[in-house]
């Protein structure tokens, strides 16, 4: 019901608000953040939703059509793996693997990047020119690399991967959030600030953080696009999660064999993969799209 | 013969709120020759007046208007290539902050060398660009530049000043009819501003250029020009004679602009506090109804509500229901 | 002032570089499995050997003077052997090296021919179906994980239409002598009677893994030129440039394109350390055999030294091609220069 306009008065949005009311409109992206949340409440209700056993097999079975071809069941809706598992249980389960884990891996990454990018952004001189050509030759491994080393200190398995998607995903974090915190200190309010006699801490807390806030969030949206494909791909090569954890990517990788006979085994976690990805990058491409548009207006 | 004629010139804009008429109906007249000042606070929409003339104002603007001649030549119902081609033929302008005018990439010898024109270059087209360098230097001189350094810089390397007159110098270098000059002496320092005022002037003798120079400085315009238009808030408020207007001023407004300027207050007594108007300008999302300086008016009465039409007294252009002398309009 | 940037750079190039090497030499003590076949490679040492390796490593001494005995074999090529082959690791990367630049620097070519042009006219046509249509589409191509893209590219090419070939750098038909590692050039540099015949067997197997690999690259590209052209043209000199009375078409390649493309230099450099992630990803697929493959190979192997030189020897790499990437940047910059 459309509000009632008695009398004037002046209607000023807080930025939370204006920033929906730009994101709203775009279809696109508005239709990514419920993919998102769609996948985040299966991320964590999962366990207790899948119509069969993720790693129960059943040797009967064995690569099953998906239910609208004609030799495929109801009850298997997306057919089963080589070993008889149930598809569409393993995918169900894979996003608390493959997306939770990502999500894990960047809000940890998030939250020690800040503490990092905090000290480095308000620190001055040689201490924090050094930290920064640290942070830049850690900026350049390839992040598979990186990854790949750590599995070879560690060892491969699924915790490992996370330490290693964390700690290749920091350098981007410290440095977004150091030049994101350099960038407010130039601005005049922070020096008004300071003449009012506010200390580095009060600075950093009441002033930098809240109006930060929101390129954290865009950052993360961007790590997390990357945690995800990192964590497949790290699956589908063997060192990251290994089976039978029904991780999209290693479950991939499990299929490649059957691809002559079972294409869908190998197209379905493909394809959760690839949505998965565009809908945090639909989301992100609509926050900043809507951040620009609220600084327009 | 009359170069510019606008009548009623309306540009307004969609926002989240509403149209908002940040100009309204405005009429606007140049000569041959003629210097026009056109004063007004920031947000009066004298930019946007001198964009729409140069035909560079965002898509989202919507432009009417009664009459919007060139030269005889209603710009607004020709097609855009039309415009274009005749917009940049004729017209120039220089901008406030040069530097950032001027791409940053480029030499600033690149930049003047571009904006001549072809057909005023003689020889064959292979020797172009030696004529070219030529004519770029001696528009150089033109504008008192004496450093031949100049041309080979980049414009960071060079002080707000001389990007200054090397705009002047690309805007003469196509020999247009009029120059519009929009608060081109804001970011400069006095002793610039009085050179740069010195060759505006005289281009306008030398060549008959018309110069339509918009500024927020009182001082400054009532100095250089020969007729004066002043703006509030979007609204022509008073246009004229810029002698006849800063002695005989009719509008409140223009009353208070003039006595708001110690320079025009001769007989200003020692730590004697300085006039002004109450009140600030309104913003685009709150504006008056009908005359727009209503709410701060010494004279406004019930009747303000209705926008006033402009009236004429020999060539001194009001819009006001009670002007500051002479008969009320409702007489 | 140039001097003194160059100066500074490699300077800063010196300092990444003992960061790095400081880092190699860590992992001979954080790899699991016995120190001193960490650091040599070999895999069975007799107690004489022991004593003697000891001594030569300087195991008995502080880390410091270890590190400067380790940094000293680096710059001398004895790098160590590797667990499988016994064969010096630098001698094994340096064979594999130029299959994973080939495919990398024509994949980066690639991208560039496509994203650039198609990021302008997405930034020129902006909010137009033109526009929506490209960045969709580079959206889409941002998503696609490089993997499963490969493999649906290799059904439908390879296995169902059958055109082009799933693995390898050339078939097993062709004797190419090995002189630079670049299979084109071998193949143009050797004097056979069937060199054309191999020379469009090589781009044959060429064409897919690098169209795979070009992919997120061209999408980036596109993304970021869109971008940086779109800011450009709201610059207040563009408008200027119009009311000079220039047309569209020389106000955006004259000062448009200058202005734009200078950060989409830069950015070429930092996407070449996510473009050699994706390389060894795209040759484990194709079995093209480049360092990505050799690397993933060694970790399955659990081959340590061979770990520690291919990641010295890539880290190597993309450092010196991002201070490449940005000495190039400063040069056609005239504004970077005011430093």
């Amino acid at each position: 019901m459309k509000k009632i306009r008695l009398y004037y008065e002046e209607h000023n949005k807080g930025p939370m608000k204006l920033l929906w009311q730009h994101f709203a409109p775009q279809h696109f992206a508005f239709f990514g953040l419920i993919a998102l949340l769609v996948l985040v409440s299966l991320a964590l209700i999962t366990p207790v939703l899948t119509p069969h056993d993720p790693y129960l097999q059943n040797s009967q079975l064995l690569l099953l059509a998906p239910s609208w071809q004609e030799s495929g069941l109801v009850s298997y809706p997306l057919g089963t793996d080589d070993l008889g598992r149930d598809l569409m249980s393993r995918l169900m389960l894979g996003t608390s693997y493959t997306f939770g884990l990502a999500i894990l891996a960047v809000l940890g990454s998030l939250l020690i990047g800040l503490i990092l990018g905090c000290l480095s952004g308000m620190s001055k001189g040689v201490k924090s020119s050094i930290f920064n050509h640290l942070l830049d030759l850690a900026l350049t491994i390839p992040s598979l690399l990186l990854a790949i080393v750590i599995v070879a200190v560690l060892g491969p398995g699924l915790i490992n991967t996370i330490w290693a998607i964390m700690l290749a995903l920091l350098p981007q974090f410290v440095h977004g959030i150091r030049n994101a915190i350099m960038q407010q200190l130039k601005l005049d309010y922070v020096t008004a600030y300071r003449l009012d006699g506010a200390n580095n801490r009060q600075l950093l807390f009441s002033v930098i953080l809240p109006n930060i806030w929101e390129q954290l969030v865009l950052m993360g949206t961007m790590a997390l696009s990357t945690a995800v494909l990192d964590i497949a791909a790290l699956g589908f090569l063997g060192i990251g999660a290994q089976s039978p954890t029904p991780e999209w990517g290693s479950m991939i990788a499990d299929s490649l064999d059957a691809i002559y006979l079972a294409p869908w085994t190998v197209a379905l976690p493909g394809l959760l993969i690839f949505t998965t990805v565009l809908a945090i990058n639909l989301v992100g491409d609509g926050l900043r799209v809507a951040m620009k548009k609220r600084r327009e207006n | 013969m009359q170069l510019l004629d606008i009548r009623n010139l309306t540009l307004e804009l969609e926002t989240p709120d509403g149209l908002v008429r940040a100009v309204d109906r405005v009429s606007l007249t140049l000569k041959e020759g003629e210097i026009r000042g056109l004063v007004g606070e920031s947000g009066s929409g004298k930019s946007l007046i001198a964009k729409a003339i140069m035909g560079v104002l965002h898509q989202r603007w919507k432009i009417s208007a009664d009459r919007f001649n060139w030269c005889g030549q209603d710009l607004l119902r020709l097609p855009y290539q039309q415009q274009r081609q005749i917009i940049s033929r004729d017209i120039a302008m220089i901008y406030q902050e040069p530097s950032r005018s001027m791409d940053p990439t480029a030499t600033v010898g690149e930049q003047l060398a571009e904006s001549i024109p072809d057909h005023l270059l003689e020889g064959s087209w292979w020797q172009r660009g030696y004529y070219r360098k030529k004519r770029a230097l001696a528009l150089l001189h033109k504008v008192g530049i004496r450093d031949h350094t100049v041309l080979s810089s980049y414009p960071y390397q060079l002080s707000e000043g001389l990007c200054q007159k090397i705009m002047i110098a690309m805007a003469i270098a196509k020999s247009p009819k009029l120059l519009i000059a929009d608060e081109p002496t804001t970011a400069l320092e006095s002793t610039t501003q009085a050179q740069l005022f010195r060759l505006l002037a005289s281009f306008n003798q030398l060549k008959g250029t018309s110069i339509l120079l918009i500024s927020h400085e009182l001082e400054t315009v009532a100095r250089n020009t020969d007729t004066l238009s002043v703006l509030y808030c979007g609204q022509l408020v008073e246009a004229g004679d810029t002698a006849t207007l800063l002695k005989h001023p009719l509008h409140p407004y223009t009353h208070a602009l003039i006595q708001s300027v110690p320079e025009f207050q001769p007989e200003l007594g020692f730590k004697q506090q300085l006039y002004a108007l109450h009140g600030s300008i309104p913003t685009l999302q709150h504006l008056p109804i009908g005359c727009r300086l209503g709410p701060r008016c010494p004279n406004a009465r019930k009747e303000c509500v209705k926008t006033p039409v402009i009236e004429r007294q020999q060539n001194h252009f009001y819009s006001c229901h009670f002007p500051m002398t002479g008969k009320s309009s409702h007489e | 002032m140039m001097l003194h940037y160059l100066l500074r750079r490699l300077f800063l190039l010196a300092f990444v570089f003992v960061a790095l090497t400081i880092f190699a030499f860590s992992l001979n003590y954080l790899f699991p499995g016995d120190v001193l076949s960490n650091f040599t490679g070999l895999r069975y040492i007799s107690p004489e050997q022991e004593t003697a390796l000891r001594r030569i490593l300087g195991l008995d001494q502080s880390y410091l003077q270890q590190y400067i005995y380790f940094v000293r074999r680096i710059l001398d090529g004895q790098w160590a052997l590797s667990f499988s082959s016994q064969q010096n690791v630098l001698t094994e990367i340096l064979l594999v090296m130029p299959a994973t630049l080939e495919l990398a620097s024509y994949a980066l070519l690639l991208s560039m021919l496509l994203g650039i042009p198609l990021g302008i006219l997405a930034a020129v046509r902006k909010d137009k179906w033109l526009d929506k249509l490209i960045s969709a589409l580079a959206l889409v191509g941002y998503s696609l994980p490089v993997f499963w893209w490969a493999l649906l590219l290799i059904m439908l090419f390879s296995l169902t239409l059958g055109l082009l070939p799933t693995s390898g750098r050339l078939s097993l038909l062709y004797e190419i002598d090995h002189v630079t590692g670049f299979m084109l050039v071998d193949i143009l540099l050797s004097d056979v009677s069937y060199q054309q015949a191999a020379l469009k067997d090589a781009i044959r197997h060429l064409l897919l893994p690098a169209v795979v690999l070009a992919t997120y690259p061209t999408t980036v590209m596109i993304r970021f030129t869109r971008d940086s052209m779109v800011e450009v043209l709201e610059q207040n000199y563009i408008k200027t440039a119009r009311a000079k009375g220039l047309t569209r078409l020389q106000v955006l390649f004259t000062h448009g394109l200058r202005n734009a493309l200078l950060p989409v230099t830069r950015q070429i450099g930092l996407q070449f350390s996510a473009l050699i992630t994706l390389a060894m990803i795209t040759e484990v697929i194709f079995s093209w055999p480049g360092i990505g493959r050799w690397l993933i190979d060694s970790i399955y192997q659990r081959n340590f030294p061979a770990i520690q030189g291919g990641v010295l020897a890539v880290s190597c790499l993309v450092i010196v091609v991002n201070m490449l990437t940005e000495i190039l940047h400063t040069l056609f910059n005239p504004l970077a220069r005011r430093f």
